[in-house]
């Protein structure tokens, strides 16, 4: 699905991005200043739950440059908290009240209980010694299942219960209906041949990017409030801090730098510290800024993943999947970051379980429990890798009991019909699966490799292949997005021409790393005619850029770009219709090209103008038009795709573990992309090796560790131990059996959020078949070279 | 407690009366504005997003004091392109598309600027090794691979 060479759509051009940020002339949050600006530290919880009896803050008060100590009960009846309507998604769970700061309680180890503000960051940091906080410390609830029983202490004041969200997915069944579909989904499991029933489990780990959080406020009496922040989404945050300060929307303005050191979901979320550090900066009256630290990174945001799923599979004697029963739980921490509320993640995994398969009777339920942990919060993947692990596991297990090469039982269930609507209401469009993933079956050389293991068997050495699928979101819709998250899912973009043929696209979304710079100028090129480097992009700014929810869900080869190309093509009709009115020729669309800054009838030789005279004709010399025709060239145009639209993928994993150390290697990895319409091949395979090296790193290093006191013992990048580049391999990517997406105006579909969602399935699959001579079968990640060790030694 | 200290940074002299406590990081960001050098970590030297060439070899700016520094001689990713000219290695990162956010790529640079001097000769794998002091979350280090070997090989033939 490669297209043509050059700079347009389709070609490996090299990205507009690089230049600045290769000379270390980025423009990341960090690097931003304010004149007198004050900085903000917080002075966290110690414990994980605690009633907070005393706050003394006298001390660090008196300390010179110390502008103000500020606590919870301080700010309580000045600033609304959360929820408030712009974060607050309709679905059937429960949202914490919370404040920036701990009020009555602390609720996990790390939540902030006071700020300082002070001039200079060095004083602020050392006035948090000063402070003294004295706690009733309250029992700590820390495992999910426990959380859940009637007889668990509380987590949050006034709940009846630890349960912040319960779902049995009923996609369009009645009550009745579907009460008859779980009968029937018992009683196929109680019958069938084959069955698999096993817990799954995966373990907290996220996928935190390399620039921390920042946030920098300034109020002015007429303009309100100016806040630059590391966000994904300016425009949701704009609406938050108008809504928590009590401002018209009108008087606040949001800017997502430029340049933001990645994201991957992380800055997706509404959390506390910014709504406090917009607050202090109108009640202070000077910029006030607060940059994160890995610490109070580690120990807040990006704390993914955590499900435990209870699986049963059943299949018939041929192998074919007749039933499944999912009966998910996930552990939510305090549930406190707006929008997400710590169970859209487990809710979007549970709600995509049944992945590319065909199962025709499948129950799917998802119970989530809040603890006093750090609030379960977006990372790339939202949701799918627990559930991914524990399908794709499943289905290994199965063929092994049938006595079937799994890949063989794994292609027999595959989806075959599209569109296609899963059990749980998922929808997916279009696409190929089988082809996909018989791409994979074909790099992979199974044959060879059986020989191979079973040589390699005799020699004591145990390697292993595995694959894992993700039938993944190529963006998101709305009337699914607004239910999840309480906004829309569609990306406008608005794209002006100047006078002088030039090309600036606005759009509200916040990139950081994509490359949505680059990919943007390749339509516009391919659609106006015009060289990428006479084509600007602006975004993350709400004062220019069009309202849209955000650089998330794979909006960006699937919703945004579509949007630049409709937004084009409306600006290309336009001016053939004043070329062809001034040149009293027939306007039929389709008989002009816009190529090389021309624009031209593609039978009349002398019916051709260039691009940039004719941009000038319409913008400045604005007389004479069609009639019902007026001057400028600006064009706003929104997308979406009322119809879940799906990319799918297929890794392949050949292993190598050593069972003497534990230690496991990959040998290999290779994935089956369909991408559709590739837009720009080196940035598309950028974005998968990066993401499924991240759930390489998720699966077997990352882990966020709780002690039996809720104490965090991961809060360093020493101990929360992220891949690197000796601990990977290379990555294989494949993208030539793609299909074409009829739903987008390009035929793309998007990869970066969904590519991570197979990786756990082909490792778990590719581990388990190396240690087979042992009888191990993967559950539980991490994998690490101690748990791989006890299960050898059974 | 506050001392006068001089920093040579990119050929161009840096003076400054800070605390003493300041790290060579932040004296590189806020005393001397070049913001091309980034923090990642809470300075434990973890990610070697900040790394620098101090005296031509490549540490971490976050685990030195400025203090310690006075009267040396650095050079940051700014200092890396000569007279409009990109660095070599700038040249292979941008046509091997070895970056996406950009965050990590400052240190990237840095250490594999002096790595592909000491060892133009260096395969994939002995590269992958001598970058574990520095975390990229983007690209899965492949293309970063492939950019510092181009670089080294073209390094050498030079």
């Amino acid at each position: 699905m490669t297209g043509h060479t050059g700079t347009g759509i389709g070609a490996s051009l090299p990205r507009l991005e690089d230049l600045p940020l290769l000379l270390g002339k980025g423009k990341y949050f960090a690097d931003l200043k304010r004149p007198g600006q004050l900085h903000v530290f917080f002075f966290r919880s110690i414990h994980a739950h605690a009633k907070i009896k005393s706050i003394d803050t006298r001390q660090a008060e008196e300390l010179p440059g110390v502008v103000a100590v500020v606590t919870g009960e301080m700010i309580k009846d000045e600033l609304l908290p959360l929820p408030q309507p712009s974060v607050t998604a309709d679905l059937p769970g429960r949202k914490p009240t919370f404040w920036p700061l701990a009020v009555n309680k602390v609720i996990f180890h790390g939540e902030p209980v006071v700020a300082v503000v002070a001039e200079d960051p060095y004083v602020a940091e050392d006035a948090l010694e000063l402070i003294d906080v004295d706690y009733e410390p309250l029992p700590y609830v820390g495992d999910m299942e426990a959380a859940l029983d009637p007889a668990s202490p509380i987590v949050h004041e006034g709940w009846d219960s630890n349960q912040i969200f319960h779902i049995d997915f009923h996609s369009d069944r009645s009550e009745s209906e579907h009460k008859d579909y779980v009968k029937r989904v018992a009683e196929l499991i109680e019958t069938a041949p084959h069955v698999i029933k096993q817990r799954y489990r995966v373990h907290r780990c996220g996928v935190t990017p390399m620039e921390p959080r920042g946030v920098l406020a300034e109020w002015d009496d007429t303009d309100g409030l100016m806040v630059w922040i590391t966000s994904q989404r300016p425009h949701v945050d704009r609406y938050v801090f108008a809504d928590v300060m009590s401002l018209p929307v009108s008087k606040v303005r949001v800017v997502a730098p430029v340049d933001q050191g990645g994201g991957f979901g992380v800055k997706a979320a509404i959390y506390r510290e910014p709504m406090l550090i917009t607050y202090l900066a109108r009640k202070l009256g000077r910029p006030v800024r607060w940059l994160e630290t890995r610490e109070e990174n580690l120990m807040t945001v990006g704390q993914e993943r955590d499900q435990i799923h209870d699986l049963e599979l059943a299949a018939d004697e041929n192998g074919k999947i007749i039933a499944a029963r999912d009966m998910g739980m996930a552990d939510a921490g305090d549930g406190c970051a707006g929008m997400y509320w710590g169970y859209n993640m487990p809710l979007v995994g549970a709600a995509r379980f049944p992945n590319a398969f065909d199962i025709p009777f499948c129950e799917v339920q998802m119970r989530v429990a809040v603890t006093n942990k750090a609030v379960l919060s977006p990372a790339r993947g939202l949701g799918i890798y627990p559930t991914r692990f524990a399908l794709d596991r499943a289905i290994d297990m199965m063929a092994r009991k049938i006595g079937m090469e799994p890949s063989d039982l794994r292609r027999k269930n595959l989806i075959t019909e599209l569109p296609a609507k899963l059990s749980t209401g998922i929808t997916y469009d279009s696409g190929d699966f089988r082809k996909t993933y018989d791409r994979l079956i074909e790099l992979a050389d199974l044959p060879a490799f059986r020989k191979e293991q079973e040589a390699a068997r005799k020699e004591g050495r145990y390697i292993g292949f595995g694959i894992g699928v993700g039938a993944e979101p190529s963006g998101v819709h709305s009337r699914r997005y607004i239910v999840n998250t309480g906004t829309p899912a569609y990306a406008a973009t608005d794209v002006r021409i100047d006078h002088r043929g030039g090309v600036t696209v606005y759009y509200g979304d916040a990139p950081h790393g994509q490359s949505h710079k680059t990919v943007i100028a390749q339509i516009v090129s391919t659609e106006l005619g015009v060289p990428p480097e006479h084509v600007t992009v602006i975004h993350g700014d709400t004062q220019s850029t069009p309202y849209s929810t955000g650089t998330v869900a794979a909006r960006g080869a699937s919703l945004v770009m579509s949007s630049v190309a409709v937004a084009c093509r409306d600006l290309r009709k336009k001016m053939i219709r004043v070329f062809a009115h001034d040149h009293k020729a027939d306007p039929d669309y389709s008989d002009y090209e816009f190529a090389d800054g021309q624009v031209r009838h593609k039978r009349s030789d002398n019916l051709r103008s260039g691009f940039a005279e004719l941009a000038y004709r319409i913008i400045v010399n604005s007389i004479d038009l069609p009639p019902g025709e007026t001057g400028s060239l600006e064009q706003k145009a929104v997308f979406e795709n009322d119809f879940g639209m799906v990319a799918f993928s297929a890794h392949g994993a050949f292993v190598e573990v050593c069972a003497k150390t534990g230690r496991v290697k990959i040998l290999k990895y290779i994935t089956s992309d369909d991408a559709g319409t590739v837009l720009n091949p080196q940035i598309l395979v950028g974005q998968i090796e990066g993401g499924v090296i991240q759930g390489i790193s998720n699966f077997l290093f990352e882990e966020y560790v709780y002690d039996e006191n809720g104490q965090q013992l991961s809060s360093s990048l020493a101990n929360y131990k992220i891949a690197s580049a000796a601990d990977v391999p290379a990555i294989d990517v494949y993208h030539d059996a793609g299909t074409y997406c009829p739903n987008t105006p390009l035929g793309a579909r998007a990869m970066g959020e969904g590519c991570i969602g197979a990786v756990p399935g082909a490792l778990g699959n590719a581990i388990s078949d190396a240690l087979q001579p042992f009888g191990v079968e993967i559950v539980e990640t991490p994998v690490t070279p101690a748990k791989i060790l006890r299960m050898i030694r059974g | 407690m506050k001392r006068d200290v001089t920093i040579t940074i990119n050929g161009v002299e840096y003076s400054g009366n800070i605390p003493i406590r300041m790290l060579l990081v932040d004296f590189i960001r806020d005393v001397a504005g070049l913001t091309g050098t980034h923090v990642g970590c809470t300075f434990e030297g973890q990610c070697g997003a900040c790394t620098i060439h101090l005296n031509g070899e490549a540490v971490k700016s976050c685990l030195l004091l400025a203090v310690q520094c006075h009267g040396k001689e650095i050079t940051t990713v700014e200092g890396l392109a000569r007279e409009g000219a990109l660095h070599v290695l700038q040249e292979e990162f941008h046509r091997h598309h070895a970056l996406q956010c950009g965050y990590c790529t400052s240190g990237m640079l840095m250490n594999a600027a002096e790595f592909i001097t000491e060892r133009p000769d260096a395969d994939d794998e002995e590269i992958r090794h001598a970058l574990v002091g520095n975390i990229c979350r983007c690209t899965g280090y492949t293309n970063i691979i492939k950019a510092i070997s181009a670089a080294a090989k073209r390094n050498a033939s030079v």
